[in-house]
């Protein structure tokens, strides 16, 4: 395996795209696990870690742009995140464990694109974009469109993610990101992430999202707009979350079967609603 | 077999030039090129924290990092706490409350706990446990790893933090 460290995008971009199976080197909690596991190692390992643009994390009007080498301790830790963001913060500050938090990065988790950690879910509940470079210069897309299948995106060769966008959302918009686990530290068994704002004690916008619930995070407008303009009484969340439930697809595994997952999809999105309208000033 | 690269690592403050092929982690570069043993191999996976080194004060898992990546970093081991051949006061607490069983783990939980009380020198049983979510001990059932750490935690003049077992 050779190793380079570039010092730019460009640099980074044209090191991948010269170069046959080569990958991305973030925070490595993943990759290296992977390679440990017995994956063959790619040919070049091309480390992020000395392009300074991929380690800022910068405010603007409409929202935050976080590099793509920013760790997931400091995403969860840092206040600017409130509001709708706050979705993306309460994912960051949950997943996994300390030491993970410490090195992992949220690009790291866009490239993974495991549907079963935090990340993913919680940025598509943001409505987050990503900033992918390439040979072709750089582009702006939402962050669904990266997540095609289990540990696979849309990312052809060249390409990496440089930074993520978090818009504020609509004003007294709240986040929140809720999983259920076996023990704390362990991958969620079904996690939800959502953006909720109301008027008063009716919902004025829900973006519901669903983790470990499929090969993708899953989101369904439909459920959505159940939600929207109702109360979010008993019967209106259960329906929203039968919606969700039906057009999940999850696996049978050690934490959970997959009937048991759709059992607890809408349980979990009760919940979370409450625990969002907790912090709404609708 | 890869090339390797000259890498210039700081551990415990002192600089060491090692050649280093790039898919070799700082766990290896530690046991096997610097024979520093007192890090452990447990999972190889991030899950078990027995690898756990200090990187610019920070807790991480040194088989998860490769060593290439690690050129101006500050890296602290357990070789490294130790001031005067006296034991850190971590080290010391876990004696005096018997917190050390069979010891595999205990690196990494005396460098989880000293990154800790070096951000935070007086944390509530609760953060304590919070920090303590990379650190897998099969023996003690970490009550009186808690205890120990929380007893550095009081403050002069004030009483003991609640007990552990909240």
């Amino acid at each position: 395996m050779r190793y380079a460290e570039p010092e730019t995008v460009e640099e980074g971009v044209s090191l991948l795209a010269a170069t046959e199976d080569a990958r991305c080197l973030a925070g490595g909690a993943s990759l290296v696990a992977m390679m440990h596991a017995g994956q063959p190692s790619p040919t070049l390992l091309v480390s992020l870690h000395r392009i300074p643009e991929l380690s800022a994390m910068v405010e603007a009007d409409d929202g935050i742009w976080l590099g793509a080498m920013v760790r997931h301790r400091t995403v969860a830790s840092d206040a600017r995140l409130r509001g709708a963001m706050e979705v993306v913060r309460s994912a960051a500050a949950q997943l996994a464990h300390p030491a993970i938090r410490n090195m992992a990065t949220i690009g790291g988790s866009v490239g993974l694109a495991d549907p079963n950690t935090e990340i993913p879910g919680a940025l598509v509940a943001a409505s987050a974009q990503a900033e992918v470079a390439g040979p072709g210069g750089r582009r702006l897309v939402p962050v669904e469109s990266l997540f095609v299948d289990r540990f696979r995106t849309s990312l052809v060769r060249g390409e990496l993610v440089t930074r993520i966008f978090l818009p504020r959302g609509t004003a007294g918009a709240v986040g929140h990101h809720l999983r259920l686990s076996r023990v704390s530290g362990d991958y969620p068994t079904v996690s939800i992430s959502l953006v909720l704002a109301m008027e008063g004690d009716t919902c004025r916008q829900a973006r519901v999202v669903v983790g470990s619930c499929g090969p993708v995070p899953l989101h369904v407008a439909a459920a959505d707009k159940r939600l929207v303009g109702t109360r979010l009484g008993e019967q209106d969340v259960a329906e929203a979350g039968r919606l969700l439930a039906q057009a999940a697809a999850p696996v049978d595994d050690v934490r959970g079967s997959a009937e048991y997952r759709r059992m607890l999809i809408p349980r979990l999105l009760g919940r979370a609603l409450s625990l969002a309208r907790e912090h709404t000033h609708g | 077999m890869a090339d390797e690269l000259p890498v210039s690592l700081t551990i415990n403050g002192t600089t060491r030039t090692l050649a280093v092929a790039p898919e070799r982690t700082l766990l290896e570069v530690l046991r096997e090129d610097l024979h520093a043993t007192g890090t452990r191999r447990g999972c190889d996976q991030g899950s078990c924290g027995a690898c756990m080194v200090l990187v610019d004060g920070e807790p991480v898992f040194s088989c998860l990092s490769l060593a290439v990546t690690l050129r101006g970093r500050a890296i602290t081991t357990i070789e490294g706490v130790e001031a005067g051949r006296e034991l850190h006061p971590v080290q010391r607490a876990l004696v005096q409350h018997g917190a050390v069983q069979c010891g595999f783990c205990m690196s990494g939980i005396v460098l989880t706990a000293k990154a800790l009380l070096d951000r935070n020198p007086h944390p509530t049983v609760d953060e304590i446990r919070h920090a303590l979510g990379s650190n897998v001990c099969r023996c003690s059932g970490y009550a009186k790893v808690v205890e120990a750490i929380a007893s550095l935690s009081e403050q002069p003049g004030k009483s003991a933090p609640a007990g552990g077992a909240s």
